[in-house]
């Protein structure tokens, strides 16, 4: 793990030109998805989006499967309940996801594109585990996978494959994740 | 002759023990969160010690689910949401 050292309050992580970009590039379509629009609301307009929240008007793609996995049922067998779930927790739940975004892109953005070391504060730690956690599960729903096989199956693809890659930044993030949390 | 309590009075305590039954917060097993990731995530949230939370996150690993915390309605709601928060699939029901 030489790549990440614990300095202080401070994580510090290599990462190259190309890592960096692509990095932010992963987590700003996390945010694009997040901010997705529906017909109903204005979102340029973002008194009429902060009313849209107050009432209740779901503007998330809820038939995405991205969406549905990040916002999951919180009863198992109650639609209803898990709908009001849903009404109450949703607005500030997509809210706090975008500001752990903003930590991680901010943090990307000064490391200069890889000229200098990443510097992950120690107390933001939870909102980069939780971004990277949210990019790998958004990658694992585009890539189909639901059980352990899956994910063995995609290992096995050669690299002609174009899942492979994907497959491939997929451990990768898991990677950045196990090494922030080996420094904590 | 001194009234002895007839068995009717446990009847009526009945309904009262089960309005005090915790709903309890399921954590399921996915294939993608890190083994690792699901036991910081039980440290920091609930507070448990490591060997605590690594025995939730086998139990959820093995068995495919884990109760990991019980409490008021409200209580779960929060829980759940906080779990939903981390990426960690979790439900909440009456147990």
């Amino acid at each position: 793990m030489r790549d990440f050292k614990r300095s202080g309050p401070m994580i510090l992580m290599r990462l190259t030109d190309y890592e960096t970009t692509l990095l932010e590039s992963l987590v700003e379509q996390f945010c694009g998805l997040l901010e997705a629009d529906d017909e109903q609301v204005d979102h340029a307009d973002s008194f009429a989006r902060w009313q849209a929240e107050l009432s209740g008007v779901d503007t998330l793609d809820h038939s995405d499967p991205v969406i549905y996995r990040l916002f999951p049922d919180a009863y198992a067998d109650d639609a209803e309940a898990s709908a009001e779930f849903r009404r109450l927790t949703q607005a500030r739940q997509r809210t706090d996801r975008l500001s752990q975004a903003e930590v991680v892109m901010s943090a990307l953005r000064d490391s200069e594109a890889g000229k200098h070391a990443v510097q992950v504060r120690v107390i933001e730690l939870d909102a980069w585990l939780k971004t990277l956690t949210a990019v790998r599960l958004s990658l694992a729903v585009r890539l189909g996978i639901e059980t352990t096989e899956d994910a063995e199956e995609l290992d096995a693809l050669g690299e002609d494959d174009p899942r492979s890659y994907i497959y491939r930044v997929y451990e990768w993030i898991a990677y950045l994740t196990e090494s922030l949390l080996g420094l904590d | 002759m001194p009234v002895v309590p007839g068995g009717a009075t446990a009847v009526s305590e009945r309904p009262a023990e089960q309005a005090l039954t915790p709903w309890v917060t399921i954590v399921w097993d996915d294939p993608v969160n890190l083994m690792s990731y699901v036991t910081h995530v039980f440290t920091t949230y609930f507070g448990y010690a490591e060997a605590k939370a690594t025995d939730l996150m086998l139990q959820v690993h093995n068995n495919g689910k884990a109760v990991v915390s019980n409490g008021t309605r409200e209580q779960m709601e929060t829980d759940v949401d906080a779990m939903h928060g981390y990426g960690l699939w979790a439900t909440l029901e009456k147990g």
